[in-house]
């Protein structure tokens, strides 16, 4: 009998270029030109001071959307609530303070990966569609968190551990930056070296093959939430750090702003195809967007119009280089 | 049974019975359960359930469309703003203009959403989540990032006016809407052709379905539909909101499941998505009438959407008709058994 290991090449071998790649390629040079385009025409744009502004920015949305590249590559679609989740570890990062800082932060990434893990449960187990699921649990964690902290925001407990450090620079740079790049090399390695990672691809590549290979998709889409519930923590971990208190409206654009990420990265949004690294590209591309538009007096709704915009394109183009277009 | 009958529309076929026991379940509730909280309900509290089914039911009425033809318009609560807010800027003057600029602009935007779902074969869901970052972004822009008023405080007064204790010219709007997607559902080609679509879209069209229009029409329809629920609701608040978050996709999800319409396609209609909407607007209104703080109506929502959401998917689907085979096969051996017993006799 064949087992996982069998059927699962330990890499995927895409002639050619993969969808993927082209759409990195073309977002690439997309992005260098408004760069350039960028850095003649708008004033504050091209300086060490506005970099590092848009890294830190980059870094937080970041995080988040490293654990939805596992989701998006294991075909469930999309998280709509990891930045509500990211808003309640946030609160519940102050309030787990008192157990110290270790365990505070040990606490809210636990706390984190069961909310999410949960919703990829249910979602692996029964095939509920992971687009109402999360919104519901989305939907679920805001009420609780409003019964629980009775709507006021969450500050750390008096002679609590000092956390200054998550929010402070370490030779100049956010340490939130730093997070994101040990995220993003972690994140990349575990999906591309791993079983577990492998099996993801494969499953999200065509989850009638991969339940016929025996995968266990259960246990890969439990995985891939649970992924995506400890960035969400560990953002949240920085957010609450960032602010010193813990809030629910520190949830803002996250979501809309990570899944973009993945997308703009060039991640199929049909699954089975990307990867972090790409991710974190389009990451910074949505930062720097965003501060360009910033930076050229647009207001939020405007960068929230673009956003769109640029997912409906990134979208359009993914489906038509995609052999899997094919559905009817 | 002729050919000419198979093809008459039957209501029975087309929607799920049991919608309406599950309202008629939660207006007994309505009333029995404040009681118990030393509070009770009254005609009002009918009025008011059916004055939210007006405007958010209509959101729901556009989801369960797209939902019916296989889809799903996660845009539904940008078009909700950007109608509302399109209206409230151009319809000072002349609602009706309000009317017709706000529902006019989401059908287009509901149209090209179609037309891309359709002609490129893209998930829809993937597909309107740009969209509703479009149209939230739309309706920050034109409303300058917050809500705008609505000078023309006559137009709400009237639309809210109870007319018979329990309805409003709000609410006649709802009903009529309905009953006109109702009827063109039960008695046109249309609604066969939407369920078939949702059905099966390649054994649709070898069968003559105009699959693709109808797919780039449910969307015109849904973002017109939601886009007048928003409209309705800025008349009658006097104020459009640029950011209404996920409330009224919530609403109009957990309204669509309840309702009998399936996430798989070709099943539900009108009817039960009335139903639906109704039941959720009541369970606001008893919360509302045993004064339950803000966060108890946000956990059950969520809760009921879970559970709606569950009850839906493939696992409880298979697992629910292999027992309906089993219990069917099992009365088949039985009758069989007693045929053989009695003939043997």
């Amino acid at each position: 009998m064949s087992t996982v290991n069998d059927v699962i090449p330990s890499r995927f071998s895409i002639g050619g270029m993969s969808t993927g790649q082209k759409i990195t390629i073309l977002v690439t040079i997309l992005f260098l030109a408004i760069l350039i385009f960028a850095t003649f025409t708008t004033t504050g744009f091209y300086s060490v001071q506005n970099f590092k502004a848009i890294i830190n920015a980059a870094s937080l949305v970041g995080i988040i959307a490293v654990g939805m590249t596992y989701i998006v590559i294991s075909g469930n679609l999309f998280s709509l609530s990891v930045g509500t989740t990211a808003a309640v570890c946030a609160l519940t990062f102050m309030w787990a303070l008192r157990f110290g800082l270790v365990g505070g932060i040990v606490i809210t990434i636990v706390f984190g990966a069961v909310v999410i893990g949960l919703q990829g449960l249910l979602v692996g187990f029964t095939g509920a569609n992971p687009i109402i699921v999360t919104i519901a649990a989305g939907a679920l964690q805001e009420a609780v968190a409003i019964w629980i902290s009775g709507g006021v925001s969450v500050y750390p407990p008096d002679n609590g551990p000092s956390f200054a450090f998550l929010a402070s620079p370490l030779f100049g740079i956010p340490f939130p930056v730093y997070v994101f790049v040990a995220a993003v090399i972690l994140g990349e390695i575990f999906i591309k070296k791993s079983r577990f990672g492998r099996g993801l691809y494969l499953m999200g590549e065509s989850p009638r093959a991969g339940r016929t290979a025996g995968l266990p998709i259960t246990r890969l889409t439990t995985g891939a939430f649970v992924v995506a519930g400890v960035c969400a923590a560990i953002a949240g971990i920085l957010i609450g750090a960032f602010n010193q208190s813990g809030t629910m409206t520190a949830s803002g654009t996250l979501t809309v702003d990570s899944i973009s990420a993945v997308l703009v990265g060039g991640t199929a949004v049909i699954g089975g195809r990307g990867s972090v690294v790409r991710t974190a590209i389009g990451a910074i591309v949505i930062a720097s967007i965003s501060d360009l538009l910033l930076l050229r007096g647009y207001s939020t709704p405007v960068q929230l119009l673009v956003l769109g915009v640029i997912v409906t394109v990134v979208v359009i183009l993914s489906y038509l280089n995609s052999e899997r277009a094919g559905r009817s | 049974m002729s050919a000419q009958a198979r093809m008459k529309p039957r209501f029975s076929a087309n929607e799920q019975k049991w919608p309406i026991f599950l309202m008629i379940g939660l207006v007994i509730l309505t009333f029995a359960i404040p009681p118990l909280f030393h509070h009770s309900s009254s005609a009002f509290t009918i009025y008011n359930a059916l004055q939210n089914t007006a405007t958010l039911g209509l959101v729901a009425l556009g989801l369960g469309l797209t939902m019916v033809v296989g889809e799903f318009d996660l845009s539904i609560a940008g078009t909700y703003a950007l109608g509302g807010m399109v209206a409230v800027k151009l319809g000072t003057g002349n609602p009706l203009v309000g009317i017709l600029a706000g529902v006019g602009v989401c059908v287009v935007f509901g149209l090209i959403q179609g037309l891309i779902i359709a002609k490129l074969k893209i998930n829809s869901m993937a597909l309107t989540l740009g969209g509703y970052l479009v149209a939230l972004g739309l309706t920050g822009t034109i409303g300058d990032n917050k809500s705008q008023s609505f000078s023309n405080y006559d137009i709400g007064i009237a639309l809210n006016q109870p007319i018979a204790t329990l309805f409003s010219i709000r609410i006649f709007i709802g009903i009529a809407v309905f009953l006109a997607v109702f009827l063109l559902m039960n008695l046109t080609n249309l609604g066969r052709g939407m369920r078939a679509t949702g059905g099966g879209r390649r054994a649709s069209r070898t069968a003559g379905v105009r699959v693709d229009a109808i797919v780039i029409g449910t969307f015109g329809a849904s973002a017109g539909l939601a886009a007048l629920g928003g409209i309705i609701q800025a008349y009658c608040t006097a104020t459009a909101t640029s950011n209404p978050g996920l409330f009224p996709l919530i609403f109009a999800v957990t309204a669509c499941l309840l309702g009998g319409v399936g996430l798989a396609g070709g099943r539900g209609g009108a009817f039960g998505i009335a139903c639906g909407a109704l039941t959720i607007a009541l369970l606001a209104e008893l919360f509302s009438t045993v004064a339950a703080p803000q966060y108890v109506s946000g956990l059950f929502t969520g809760l009921l959407l879970i559970v709606v959401t569950t009850a839906a998917s493939p696992y409880v689907i298979r697992k629910w008709r292999e027992r309906r085979i089993d219990k069917s096969l099992k009365l088949e051996n039985k009758v069989l058994v007693t045929s053989d017993s009695s003939s043997k006799s």
